[in-house]
């Protein structure tokens, strides 16, 4: 697995507890509908119809990973002293096959090759090897 | 252009009569070393000393002042309401009925006249002052001697997904707009740079502004250091140590008052939460049709009768977009627009005339706002527009969900009698 170097700790909603569970256990999870099958990231009440409630209707499925960038930036400079020495960083928005804009790093990709509409799949990185904090990343697609 | 058939329904006044009604009665700011700014002032102090010199600009006294409202940013900016036990209210001894604290994202001045006329309307209060204060400067520089960069990193509100990925400053997701923008009209960074370039220019004609005497010219631009990219350090608004007020009344009370009137002519926000998640329309535009509608046909004129923008500038791209978005030029013509040099002094649109938040001070809207009464009452000095009439005047902002972008955005219509 690749080990990421430390790095803040994302602050999330305790509602996302059962997608960083699923990220430990090695799969992508996304929020999904299970009355219509719509795909949701981050967590919402479907749109589509009215919902359960707190969110009674949707549950936690793994997705296929696959997208491609929607948008991206290369980080020069570390405004946070933890990414000093992971630098040039890129952090990019990716739509997923499934729906939703998803922001994450891409890797394996020197920066000036990223680009938008380039395909990307994910990957569960483990945040310092003695931490037991997953985060997904995104490479480039393998070409099929 | 007429007001939205369903925003007309909804509302229980003709907007129309709501246009022209309030008026700007004063300003003061405190922005810069030469505004007697005193070094290490907190928020609450800077700010009553703002309200102070509001309070006198107008020509009023402590004890005509019946309401008081503090805007912010929220926590998405690093930049919450001011929190302090004590209010500048008492320290000042403004006799006020009402003192609220609100706001979210950069359209602070905007939201707080919005609200303020609700209280005249009310019969609430006849005097508003409505203030906004930051220490931004300052807590980049304490976050600096820690070893970070930037003023934003201080705080990881709960929901802030990207901070783990390196999205740990405003710069760090704002430029998502320009790649995407870039890759779909194939805009370019000279063009960007030339927005930079000429808010700098009329930076230079202002005494007030941090980048008075730093001319910037295309190469200075090119060559300043990448530091998200596709933006350079000069793409990026400066952060600052301040306060702006206004008091906000009729426009009957206004006209017996030591200042010409600042007209609010129109209102308008716009949120673009749907674009963001759904359709997936963000990043090439901001919000800006719903508020353009309201405000515009509130205010019964078009973008041809604009003589002044005051667009958000927090970063280079913002402004690009909304030249487009308010149909300045095509949409995917804005690079090209301000590369004509449109924007500048002599410029067809003269924009961000203070300089801005790129090269003035950036106190949010408040910026636009406090800009858009110098030049209205003609005391901008070296950069005076030519009897200006109407100002325009816009503001961005809001919290980043976890990959989510600002979507707030506000427009607000400024003239004179």
């Amino acid at each position: 697995m690749r080990i990421l170097p430390s790095r803040p700790k994302v602050n999330m909603d305790p509602v996302y507890e059962p997608f960083f569970t699923a990220l430990a256990n090695g799969e992508f999870q996304l929020l999904r509908c299970a009355e219509c099958g719509e795909w949701y990231w981050p967590v919402a009440y479907c749109r589509n119809h009215n919902n359960l409630p707190f969110l009674g209707n949707m549950q936690w499925e793994r997705a296929s990973g696959k997208g491609s960038v929607f948008t991206y930036n290369v980080q020069h400079i570390a405004f946070d002293s933890a990414f000093k020495g992971q630098l040039p960083l890129v952090y990019a928005l990716v739509e997923l096959d499934e729906g939703p804009l998803f922001a994450s790093n891409v890797v394996d990709c020197p920066p000036d090759d990223v680009s938008v509409g380039m395909a990307v799949e994910v990957e569960i990185a483990q945040v310092n090897s003695h931490e037991d904090y997953f985060l997904p990343v995104f490479h480039p697609a393998q070409p099929a | 252009m007429d007001v939205d058939t369903h925003l007309r329904d909804a509302s229980m006044i003709d907007p129309k009569t709501f246009s022209g009604a309030f008026a700007i009665a004063g300003m003061g700011m405190v922005v810069g070393p030469n505004d007697g700014y005193v070094p290490g002032q907190s928020r609450l102090m800077l700010e009553a000393e703002a309200v102070r010199r509001a309070i006198e600009d107008a020509g009023l006294h402590r004890e005509d002042i019946d309401g008081a409202i503090h805007v912010h940013g929220g926590p998405r900016s690093g930049d919450g309401a001011l929190e302090q036990a004590d209010t500048y209210t008492r320290i000042l001894g403004l006799p006020v009925n009402f003192y609220y604290r609100g706001g979210r994202g950069g359209g602070e001045g905007t939201f707080g006249i919005t609200l303020a006329a609700t209280f005249l309307s009310l019969g609430a209060a006849n005097y508003v002052v409505i203030s906004n204060s930051k220490t931004n400067w300052s807590r980049s520089q304490s976050r600096k001697r820690a070893g970070h960069r930037g003023q934003q990193a201080e705080v990881t509100p709960e929901g802030r997904w990207g901070y783990a990925f390196g999205e740990t400053s405003a710069v760090g997701a704002h430029s998502f707009f320009a790649t995407r923008h870039m890759a779909r009209y194939g805009t370019t960074s000279e063009q960007l740079g030339s927005i930079a370039v000429q808010a700098r220019q009329w930076a230079n004609l202002n005494p007030l502004a941090r980048m008075y005497e730093k001319p910037m010219s295309m190469d200075d631009y090119l060559n300043s250091p990448v530091y998200v990219w596709p933006y350079h350090l000069n793409d990026m608004c400066v952060s600052s140590d301040g306060a702006i007020a206004i008091v906000l009344t009729t426009t009957e009370r206004a006209r017996d008052l030591a200042k010409s009137p600042v007209l609010v002519l129109g209102v308008g926000f716009g949120d673009a939460t749907g674009e963001l998640w759904w359709e997936k329309t963000n990043y090439e535009r901001l919000a800006v049709s719903t508020a353009k509608r309201t405000a515009f046909g509130m205010a019964g004129i078009t973008i041809e009768d604009v003589n002044v923008a005051q667009f958000y500038d927090c970063f280079t791209g913002e402004v690009l977009m909304q030249l487009e978005d308010y149909g300045f030029c095509g949409k995917g013509e804005g690079g090209e627009y301000a590369l004509e040099g449109n924007l500048g002094p002599g410029g067809k649109l003269p924009t961000l005339t203070s300089g801005g938040l790129l090269s003035a001070y950036h106190m949010a809207d408040m910026t636009g706002i406090s800009e858009s009464v110098l030049q209205l009452r003609e005391e901008a000095g070296p950069r005076q527009l030519n009897e200006p009439s109407i100002s325009l005047v816009t503001g961005h902002g809001g919290e980043a969900a976890p990959s989510g972008m600002c979507s707030v955005h506000t427009t607000l219509l400024l003239g004179r009698e």
